[in-house]
């Protein structure tokens, strides 16, 4: 269910690094997992902040239109927080014996943990995530090659479907995927308290009236009647459970295009008030109008604010 | 009631040297020798100003002696004590206190096992947090004092005198007398302890230091104002302990916590001394021992340059353009109006939330003359207060008070309350996330401005010495988060309006109130007005800690 919520998709994926041998980059030996290191480490953030946009290298997912964030991380190891907790006088009971070790959790080898948050091509997320990993693929097939190497299976990708098969071998199911985009709080169905009641009181109420109409021994009637109601608590359980697994509806306008053309709206819209605040109706409704032809607030494609940097480019003195 | 070890604080932690020390003299020296510099810490132990309670001889009439009174000075006229314990000290006529880096402690020997317990930022110290701070486009226009801040010229130790004045306006002469002596010290301790030249533009051995003088037929009075023209150091916060009891009662008020149901208490003093409990009911982790933590504190040194022409150019040019907009007649109403909308206070230091429009104002000022005409304790007392005790609650978005300006940022009082909007009062959680972020402000301005010929170039500016347990959690919090940027108030990038860096964009939103149909006022273009020009993280210990160090004999194990 949480792989697609509130419009997004959110992908989760391990993927096993063969980290054995070592392997030569240029003049350096080293183990597969540290070139993998080294090309993460070397991979183009987004130019978000005043240092990055000095740099000027973009990040190679900026080149998709529909990726929100994208985040690879080495995980190496779980952590290992010593012997489980026990109470001291169940373990003298049981007689455990504290100098023998117990099961630790260890992977055989490092994983790239690979988090991506998308616009699905579809509403529905119909051909998701495979899609996107194909468009991936011809957007950025060196970088993923340099990330991507070492790990097992990697082998047989030779184009976007080989590749988009690979990752998708690797996918887990997003258990929390985070939204940011919804500003109020949607319109959710909610169900009615009276409804949820109704369930158990019914499961009570009907065994009691079979007793009374039947002529039951009372205790006969009250005994079916709480289970009944039992069974209707579990019946509400049932309810909540399958009406909270619905995803989140996807909050209006976020999409990253609608997201970068709001950006870019917000900033050449402060332009035009500072340039005129406090100009007569008269100056205003023309310079408005002409904003609105050169800004076109209802076109996506332009003009409008490129991926990954966080402000827009205006021509000098332009309002 | 909090009782604290008065005289094993150091002064000017509790209460702010100000209006009655105007001037001032602040010297940076560099241990070259341990023992030596251990002797010389002794030397200057006995004449360490404490927080213990002083008698002043000669003590005027306090409300008379400020234009504008503030709580203190009505509980002084009252006749209640400030602070509390028995007098036995007279008013020292310069004070005098020590601040050491963590450079210093270490050139003085401390051991390492109470150094690595240590705050990260203090090891840092400000030229490495400048990125966190906003510092980076002004590290080449530090003082040389602070340009040459390593190795051998490393800052060691801070060592303040704060003085009284004569009437003509010059320090009292015992400040020569103190500064020879301490010059002194140096001199004799042959190398080993070394006064750092490079204060201001032309080598000065000291950062000399006065409040903004005011004229009164021939004689001088210092003023709480900088060199911009504003009133400052109205909002300092209050904590348990601080004051005598009485005075706490009043003082809290506006100065302390707002507590859930609406009333105000007094901050943990946890906030602002090690050792004792803090806002979040735990005593925080300190170096060890903890006597050489307990009664100490942290200090942010800065010294902010002013850039005066700036500053009334920018309100000449919004004040015209404000006027046209609101059709205002006078122009000197629309440059208050936005220096008063970009403060948060009018420039007497009257908040907008007691006086939100000019008309307001002029009533205010109205109603205090009549009061000091009067000689109207009572009436002093009552407008007193309304200078602190105001919450935002009443204007939520920012209408009267802008919510980005520069007072409603340094302390945002209820606004960051959760729960602020909801109109279920049980809900409310008061200023529970603001009081992890109070800063005691203490400091003076330095350099003298000529209003007839304001000039961007001078030596002017002010002294801003921030006082927390916490640098980190404190001040580095508030200069980042809430003067450098402007998220928490919904404001994006947007910086403070006065002390914030700005890009040629900078702007400020001055809202007007939704129920009427009037635009907002855009604060365009701001120019850069405040400048670092260096300075760094001290560890102000107590009188125990003092005498540990002097003494070297910390034992932290």
């Amino acid at each position: 269910m949480p792989n697609l919520d509130g419009g997004h998709y959110f992908f989760t994926g391990i993927v096993p690094v063969n980290n054995t041998g070592i392997v030569q980059h240029e003049a350096m030996k080293s183990s597969p997992i540290h070139m993998v290191r080294e090309a993460l480490e070397t991979l183009p953030t987004a130019l978000q902040s005043h240092a990055s946009e000095k740099i000027g290298i973009q990040s190679p997912f900026a080149r998709s239109l529909r990726t929100h964030f994208a985040r690879i991380v080495v995980l190496d190891e779980p952590f290992y927080n010593g012997r489980d907790h026990a109470d001291a006088l169940v373990s003298a009971i049981r007689g455990t014996d504290l100098l023998e070790a117990q099961p630790v959790d260890a992977l055989a080898c490092p994983y790239l943990l690979v988090m991506i948050d998308f616009d699905p091509a579809d509403a529905q997320g119909k051909g998701e995530p495979r899609g996107y990993f194909e468009e991936l693929w011809r957007l950025m097939p060196a970088e993923l090659t340099a990330v991507f190497r070492y790990c097992y299976g990697f082998d047989a990708v030779t184009d976007a479907a080989s590749f988009a098969g690979f990752i998708l071998a690797c996918q887990v199911e997003t258990t929390m995927p985070f939204n940011d985009y919804w500003v109020g709080a949607p319109q959710l169905p909610s169900l009615s308290t009276a409804m949820l009641a109704a369930v158990p009181i019914v499961g009570l109420a009907v065994p009691l009236l079979l007793a009374w109409c039947w002529h039951w021994s009372w205790w006969q009637g009250l005994l079916l009647g709480i289970g009944g109601a039992l069974l209707g608590v579990l019946i509400d359980y049932w309810l909540v459970m399958r009406r909270g697994g619905k995803p989140f509806p996807a909050a209006p306008n976020s999409t990253l295009r609608d997201v970068l053309k709001a950006l870019y709206l917000q900033q050449a819209f402060t332009r035009f008030v500072i340039a005129r605040q406090g100009a007569d109706p008269a100056t205003l409704g023309p310079a408005f109008r002409a904003f609105l032809a050169e800004h076109r607030p209802g076109d996506l494609d332009a003009p409008t604010q490129s991926p990954g940097v966080i402000r827009s480019h205006f021509p000098k003195g332009a309002a | 009631m909090t009782a604290l070890d008065l005289a094993d604080i150091q002064g000017g932690i509790l209460r702010a040297y100000g209006q009655s020390f105007p001037k001032a003299r602040y010297f940076f020296l560099t241990i070259r020798n341990a023992a030596k510099g251990r002797q010389f810490v002794e030397q200057l132990r006995p004449r360490i100003t404490t927080a213990a309670r002083w008698k002043d001889p000669n003590r005027g009439e306090a409300l008379l002696r400020t234009r504008n009174p503030r709580v203190k000075d009505v509980v002084r006229a009252e006749g209640v004590p400030d602070y509390p314990g028995e007098v036995q000290l007279i008013k020292p006529r310069v004070t005098l206190n020590i601040a050491f880096t963590f450079y210093g402690l270490a050139a003085l020997e401390v051991p390492t096992r109470t150094l690595r317990a240590m705050p990260d930022e203090f090891i840092d110290g400000m030229e490495r947090r400048a990125s966190i701070l906003g510092d980076d486009p002004f590290l080449d226009s530090r003082d040389a004092v602070w340009r040459n801040s390593e190795g051998k010229n490393r800052v060691h130790l801070l060592v303040s005198m704060n003085a009284g004045m004569n009437p003509d306006g010059t320090p009292i002469a015992e400040l020569e007398e103190e500064t020879r002596w301490l010059q002194q010290l140096c001199a004799d301790s042959k190398g080993g302890v070394v006064l750092l030249s490079g204060t201001g533009p032309d080598d000065a051995l000291w950062q000399e230091m006065s409040a903004v003088l005011r004229e009164d037929n021939g004689a001088f009075w210092p003023t709480n104002k900088e060199h911009f023209g504003l009133s400052d150091g109205f909002g300092d916060p209050v904590f348990a302990g601080q004051l005598s009891g009485e005075a706490e009662r009043l003082r809290m008020i506006g100065g302390g916590k707002i507590l859930p149901d609406q009333s105000w208490a007094p901050l943990a003093p946890g906030e602002f001394l090690l050792g004792y409990v803090d806002e979040a009911q735990e005593i925080p982790g300190a170096a060890m021992p903890i006597e050489f933590s307990r009664n100490g504190t942290f200090m942010a040194y800065r010294k902010l340059h002013e850039n005066v022409a700036s500053f009334a150019n920018y309100i000449e040019r919004a004040g015209e353009h404000y006027a046209r907009m609101f059709n205002i007649a006078d122009p000197e109403e629309a440059r208050e109006t936005v220096k008063a909308k970009m403060v948060g206070r009018w420039s007497d230091g009257v908040p907008l939330m007691a006086a939100p429009t000019h008309a307001d104002w002029e009533r205010f000022k109205a109603e205090l003359a009549a009061a000091h005409a009067a000689g109207d304790k009572p009436k002093l007392a009552q407008l007193a207060l309304k200078y602190t005790d105001f919450n935002y609650r009443p204007d939520p978005a920012g209408a009267t008070c802008p919510v980005t300006s520069h007072l409603r940022r340094a302390n945002p009082r209820d606004m960051l309350d959760p729960n602020f909007t909801s109109p279920d009062a049980k809900s409310w959680d008061g200023s529970a996330l603001v009081n992890r972020r109070r800063i005691l402000r203490r400091g003076l301005p330095y350099g003298h401005v000529d209003p007839a010929a304001p000039d961007d170039a001078n030596e002017q500016g002010i002294i801003f010495m921030a006082i927390c347990s916490s640098l980190f959690r404190q001040f580095e919090f508030v200069q980042q988060q809430w003067m450098q940027y402007g998220l928490d108030f919904n404001a994006g990038s947007d910086t403070c309006p006065i002390v914030g860096n700005h890009d040629e964009e900078a702007k400020l939103v001055v809202v007007t109130d939704p129920a009427t149909a009037r635009q907002p006022f855009l604060c365009d273009h701001i120019p850069q007005l405040v400048e670092s020009r260096g300075g760094d993280y001290f560890f102000v210990p107590s009188m125990t800690a003092l005498r540990m160090i002097g003494m070297g004999i910390i034992d932290p194990t």
